[in-house]
């Protein structure tokens, strides 16, 4: 076994693909083709909203029944015991008629969620949800502590205004 | 005064024959906006184009598809402060500007847009035209040295350097075009408009002339162009994103766009001396296989058709709009645009006007061709370094020029070559 230095035929193939140009070619038709409309992936972000994935985790909700109109949630703590950072406070309190537990205080602390979904998973009533909106920016920290109203509405983006 | 304008547009005359100062200044001074026109369009274009080949969407914004974001840029450069460095010469700190820029403009002198839609017809036009655009380079060391700061030095010596030295492969491949012209006729000429013309009368445009000879010698034009207006991959003057700005980095404002404009109003004069030179100029294509004058009529009527084309398109892309209430403003912009490419294009079908524009048709179109390679180039190709810019133009360009060159005259003069051999051994 030699090792090949590389002569005669074997360098002539190098040797003709630089002479005619066939690397840069290639490079210009992946760039012509990049011109395609089907390529682009920047997105116009206000004017079209982007399709996020379905099982995507993003603003956490409180579901109640429809029906109703009352909140599904049972108060059965599931949520804030699965939650690795704490930040879900459920405070209830039994109905005498029912026999029921009613939510008197619930609170998310949307500032420190990592989005894991664990809560909703944990949630024995489907109440607990995160759903698919993206647009979580508020403008001071307070607010991001979610209570029940805000999440049983859903949270609307604030406008910027001058 | 009307029968004197008519006159002159059905005479058959550059201004520069005719004597007529009055003409002559009338087109310099549509040459001048067409160019200033042309590189605003070049400015969007490059944008949206370099923009989708990355995969992006480039100027969105400022109009319909960004369309109106060259003039914001332009009247953001206008409003900008005026910069003049403490130690600058401020004379020639100036001057720099306008000298790039007026030698840029001056070469459009002689560019033969059609037969009679040049300035003038000099009998040296492919001298005057590489003459001026090289002093364009005493205006780059002008900037860099006025400037009284490193950057911009380091950056007009390596912008002269370049410029400099592809001009001699340049200059050898031009010779070689002009070697052809004299094939029938035994004198060849420098004219821009004799160039054209002795490409009609051999019925080919000399890329196809002895074949591969034409070619090669095109290729290195259009390589050494590239390099001589410091564009990508040659950029290294500039090298926007490597470096400081090259030899205009202490300029801003109104002087810095005239920088800008002198760049690509030079691209724009390289590539007509390309397609001047190789291209046919203003002739039509396929004007030997596809003749007579049914195919006449059918090329003159595509100026007037690509322009209703491209309305149609951009009316199709109003329609794509997204149905917005923001977007409304920008979609009626895009359909009035739309309409006025519509109406450029009937205007264009008019039995008068087709006639006398055809020729200025394709040879923007081809000039179009080689703006539209110079943005493909600046998407697709890394920067050279220094040593094998200068290794590409002395070692590479140069060689190939002068072997085109010496093969040129050789096949051009084989008869009376064989003639001779066969004379000597008899």
């Amino acid at each position: 076994m030699g090792i090949d230095c590389g002569g005669g035929a074997l360098s002539l193939t190098p040797l003709l693909r630089k002479v005619f140009l066939v690397d840069l070619v290639k490079g210009l038709s992946v760039t012509f083709h990049n011109q395609s409309e089907k390529e682009r992936i920047t997105e116009q972000y206000p004017l079209k909203r982007p399709m996020v994935f379905e099982r995507y985790r993003g603003q956490p909700r409180l579901n109640s029944n429809p029906d109703t109109g009352k909140s599904l949630c049972i108060v059965c703590n599931l949520c804030a015991l699965a939650c690795p950072e704490q930040l879900i406070v459920v405070k209830g309190e039994r109905n005498p008629v029912t026999k029921r537990k009613e939510v008197v205080s619930w609170t998310y602390d949307l500032s420190r969620c990592m989005f894991c979904g664990l809560c909703a998973e944990a949630c024995s009533t489907d109440a607990l949800e995160l759903t698919q909106d993206y647009e979580m920016a508020l403008y001071s920290r307070e607010a991001m502590v979610l209570d029940q109203a805000a999440l049983e509405r859903g949270q609307e983006p604030v406008r910027y205004a001058k | 005064m009307l029968g004197a304008i008519k006159g002159y547009l059905s005479s058959n005359v550059t201004p520069g024959e005719a004597g007529s100062q009055l003409w002559a200044t009338v087109y310099i001074i549509v040459i001048v906006l067409g160019v200033s026109l042309a590189v605003i369009a070049m400015n969007w274009l490059e944008r949206k184009i370099l923009a989708h080949m990355q995969i992006r969407l480039g100027p969105m914004r400022v109009g319909p598809h960004g369309l109106l974001q060259p003039f914001a840029d332009a009247l953001k450069l206008l409003i900008k402060e005026d910069i003049i460095p403490a130690n600058a010469d401020k004379i020639v700190f100036w001057s720099a500007p306008v000298v790039v820029t007026m030698t840029a403009f001056t070469t459009f002198l002689v560019v033969p847009f059609g037969r009679t839609h040049a300035v003038t017809d000099m009998n040296i036009g492919v001298l005057f035209m590489l003459g001026i655009s090289s002093l364009g380079v005493l205006g780059i060391i002008m900037a860099g040295w006025s400037s009284n700061s490193n950057y911009p030095l380091m950056g007009s010596l390596r912008s002269s350097a370049q410029m400099v030295s592809y001009e001699i492969a340049m200059g050898l491949a031009i010779v070689c075009a002009v070697l052809m012209t004299s094939l029938q006729t035994g004198t060849g000429t420098l004219s821009m408009i004799g160039i054209v013309e002795a490409q009609n009368a051999q019925g080919t445009w000399f890329i196809f002339k002895f074949f591969p000879l034409g070619f090669l010698a095109f290729v290195v034009f259009a390589i050494a162009m590239i390099a001589e207006t410091n564009r990508a991959p040659f950029d290294l003057p500039e090298a926007e994103s490597e470096l400081v700005a090259g030899f205009h980095t202490e300029y801003s404002g109104f002087r810095w766009s005239l920088f800008f404009l002198a760049e690509y109003s030079a691209m724009l004069g390289v590539s007509s001396i390309a397609v001047t030179l190789w291209l046919g100029g203003w002739l039509r294509p396929f004007a030997n296989t596809l003749s007579g004058p049914t195919w006449d009529l059918a090329f003159s009527l595509i100026p007037g058709l690509s322009f209703l084309v491209m309305g149609a398109g951009t009316f199709l892309g109003t329609i794509r709009m997204p149905k917005i209430v923001q977007m409304r403003a920008q979609a009626i912009g895009l359909g009035v645009f739309a309409a006025l490419l519509g109406l450029v294009g009937l205007f264009l079908l008019l039995p008068g006007v087709r006639e006398r524009v055809q020729d200025i048709f394709w040879f923007v179109a081809k000039v179009a061709c080689f703006m539209y390679l110079y943005i493909w180039y600046r998407g697709t190709f890394p920067r050279y370094r220094f040593d094998q810019l200068m290794k590409v133009g002395w070692k590479v360009l140069l060689p190939i020029g002068l072997g085109v060159l010496i093969a040129t005259a050789l096949v051009g003069m084989r008869q009376e070559l064989w003639a001779s051999i066969v004379g000597v051994a008899r």
